[in-house]
């Protein structure tokens, strides 16, 4: 299973089967009159060949090893999703220090708060100039 | 003499102080993040998007486009020093970084500098004569022809950028996917939004470009932290008059091949730089030192992808089909303004085209009056630590996202992408087809209805017509010729096992 190429190919053909699938759902009409539903199933459907093809493939070509790392990736995504929630419930300055602060942790081995504390002043005045200069509409306070 | 007369009236557009303004800046906020580890021109472009909204669309127009070459230039910098090639400069780094590892980083910049320069005003030249005139011959295309025209630019983008044909034409389709979601413009029918109120006028496009080009360049990034010997030599940039005659055959080789390559459905500053050195490696008259640092081995490349940085830009503005990533979101940008490219662009807005047109020559000077002997204090952006970067860098991606409709909404739609594109990062998948897949999507779709409708649901009008016909008919060689080479490559494989045994 820990093969890229593979990896690969069933990716595509979950993609495939997930639009393709639903676009079932949707009128298909005939070719001379196309229903909503039938251009994302005819590409789906091209997907899906691909997706098989790659299958295919992955069995002739020598296996690369699939290198994932969950650790930065998850940290980076909750600092955004931390950063929207807390601008919609606070307000967009408390959501900028936990997104520096989290974002900091998949950063350097060395955490430093100070580091944190100096880089997220100078971006709550980016985001002011942003603001007050160039009438961006951002909920910072 | 008409064309004279245009583009006097380019430059009446583009010297007024405040495009000069919107030009200067753009060249310089472009350069400045182009320079930046793992931001190409497409990040560049998406994470910058925002500025322009509140500027005028001719000022926007002109900003957007210095952004895109300032990042190209930015791009050559930091590969020709630091050896980062982001996907546009791969070629500067060869003799750019062996010229830098000589000492002569100087030379190496202000070679890059000039040759974009002569590269980017032959270009102009071209796209002045030849826009307009395929603006016609665009008025001859039907839907079964601008069908075709997608795919062979599929078809081209991803074997250029990829390298392998099914990888990226797998991301052009799910790039076609992602633009189906949303409302049917035909039928009125919500398609693949779950319900969701927000996904009912589709996904964003900066949403998706921030995710798989910022988001996942970042963790990218943060996953391998590789180690960087940070540039801090002194730099002699003018060089003596021998070295500075040889620049000049080189760059004007570069811009001819370079113009040409630009304009061809798939071509771009990547296949332009290499097919430049490739050349100049066969011709030049110093061919023997090219690849150890020799002079023509950053002339050419940098000339050819100025030159093919303009050019591209003349599909999409008289044809109104964007020929890569870049140019996809370029039109992107141009709809948010409210200019639809096109063979109308040209007759409707004369000041904005021919505006644009004169501001890159403008855009061209800038870059080398005020990047050349600035460069020393780019460079010092490569002093920052990464770890000051990244937060600073996700900042300004939420920000982009966000101001596109004042909705925190699209961050978690962004975060989504982020999460997508690093599993495409991760299992080799090349997001920029997805771009230029997402964007031509939905025209592809209605095109296709359309042609389909025209001919009562008959396939066959894709082949008689002699436009769509000829276009398939290459996509029909190019396919065959790659599954040919598949299974030759595999023989020769499996040749290669049995031979020691």
């Amino acid at each position: 299973m820990n093969d890229r190429n593979l990896v690969r190919g069933l990716f595509l053909l979950a993609i495939s089967l997930a639009f393709g699938l639903t676009s079932l759902r949707y009128p298909i009409g005939q070719f001379s009159r196309a229903g909503p539903g039938l251009f994302p199933l005819l590409v789906s459907s091209l997907l899906f060949l691909i997706g098989l093809i790659t299958v295919a493939r992955s069995r002739f070509v020598e296996r690369v090893h699939l290198d994932f790392k969950m650790k930065n990736i998850a940290l980076i995504l909750a600092s955004l999703c931390g950063f929207a929630l807390i601008s919609e419930h606070l307000n967009m300055i408390v959501g900028i220090v936990f997104m520096v602060f989290c974002a900091s942790f998949a950063g350097t081995s060395s955490y430093s708060v100070m580091r944190n504390l100096k880089i997220s002043a100078g971006l709550i005045a980016v985001a002011l100039a942003f603001q007050k200069l160039l009438g961006f509409n951002l909920p910072l306070y | 003499m008409d064309v004279l007369h245009n583009l006097a009236l380019g430059f009446a557009v583009a010297l007024t102080w405040q495009n000069l303004m919107f030009c200067a800046i753009g060249c310089t906020v472009g350069t400045l993040v182009g320079l930046l580890p793992g931001l190409g021109p497409l990040a560049t472009i998406s994470i910058l998007l925002p500025l322009t909204y509140s500027i005028p669309t001719g000022g926007a127009l002109i900003m957007l486009a210095g952004i895109y070459y300032g990042a190209q230039y930015g791009d050559s910098v930091s590969a020709i020093t630091m050896k980062i090639p982001h996907a546009s400069s791969i070629v500067a780094c060869i003799d750019g970084y062996q010229m830098t590892l000589k000492g002569k980083t100087g030379l190496a910049l202000f070679t890059a500098g000039v040759s974009s320069f002569i590269g980017g005003t032959v270009a102009i030249v071209v796209l002045s004569f030849l826009a307009p005139v395929l603006g016609e011959v665009a008025l001859l295309f039907g839907p079964a022809d601008y069908c075709a025209l997608m795919l062979v630019g599929f078809v081209c983008v991803s074997f250029v950028t990829t390298g392998s044909l099914l990888n990226g034409m797998a991301m052009c389709l799910i790039g076609v996917l992602l633009g189906q979601i949303g409302t049917d413009v035909n039928s009125g029918m919500q398609r693949f939004t779950m319900n969701l109120s927000f996904l009912s006028d589709g996904v964003g496009l900066v949403s998706i470009a921030l995710g798989c080009f910022g988001i996942a360049e970042i963790t990218k990034n943060l996953d391998n932290r590789d180690e960087r010997t940070p540039f801090n030599g002194k730099i002699k940039l003018i060089p003596t008059w021998a070295e500075f005659k040889r620049i000049i055959p080189s760059a004007l080789r570069g811009s001819v091949i370079g113009s040409f390559l630009g304009i061809l459905p798939g071509g771009g500053p990547v296949i332009a730089q290499f097919a430049a050195y490739a050349v100049d490696k066969k011709v030049s008259k110093y061919k023997h030192e090219i690849g150890s640092g020799a002079i023509e081995g950053v002339a050419g490349q940098a000339a050819a992808d100025e030159a093919a940085a303009r050019t591209s830009f003349i599909p999409l503005m008289s044809i109104g089909i964007p020929e890569n990533a870049v140019m996809a979101l370029m039109m992107a940008a141009f709809i948010i303004k409210g200019i639809q490219p096109g063979p109308n662009m040209i007759a409707g807005h004369p000041d904005l085209f021919w505006g644009l047109v004169a501001s890159m020559w403008v855009g061209n000077c800038f870059l080398l009056i005020l990047n050349v002997p600035l460069v020393r204090y780019w460079l010092s952006v490569f002093k920052i630590p990464y770890s000051v970067l990244f937060p600073s860098i996700l900042f300004f991606c939420c920000i982009g996202t966000y101001s596109v409709n004042n909705s925190l909404d699209d961050i978690f739609i962004t975060a989504v992408f982020g999460f997508i594109g690093y599993m495409f990062v991760r299992l080799d998948l090349d997001a920029a087809p997805l771009m230029l897949g997402f964007i031509l999507g939905p025209m592809l779709e209605e095109n296709f209805r359309r042609a389909l409708l025209l001919s009562r649901g008959n396939f066959t009008s894709f082949i008689t017509r002699p436009i769509s016909g000829t276009l398939l008919g290459f996509i029909g060689i190019f396919i065959v010729w790659q599954v040919a080479a598949f299974f030759v490559q595999a023989r020769k494989t499996t040749a290669q096992h049995q031979q020691p045994a």
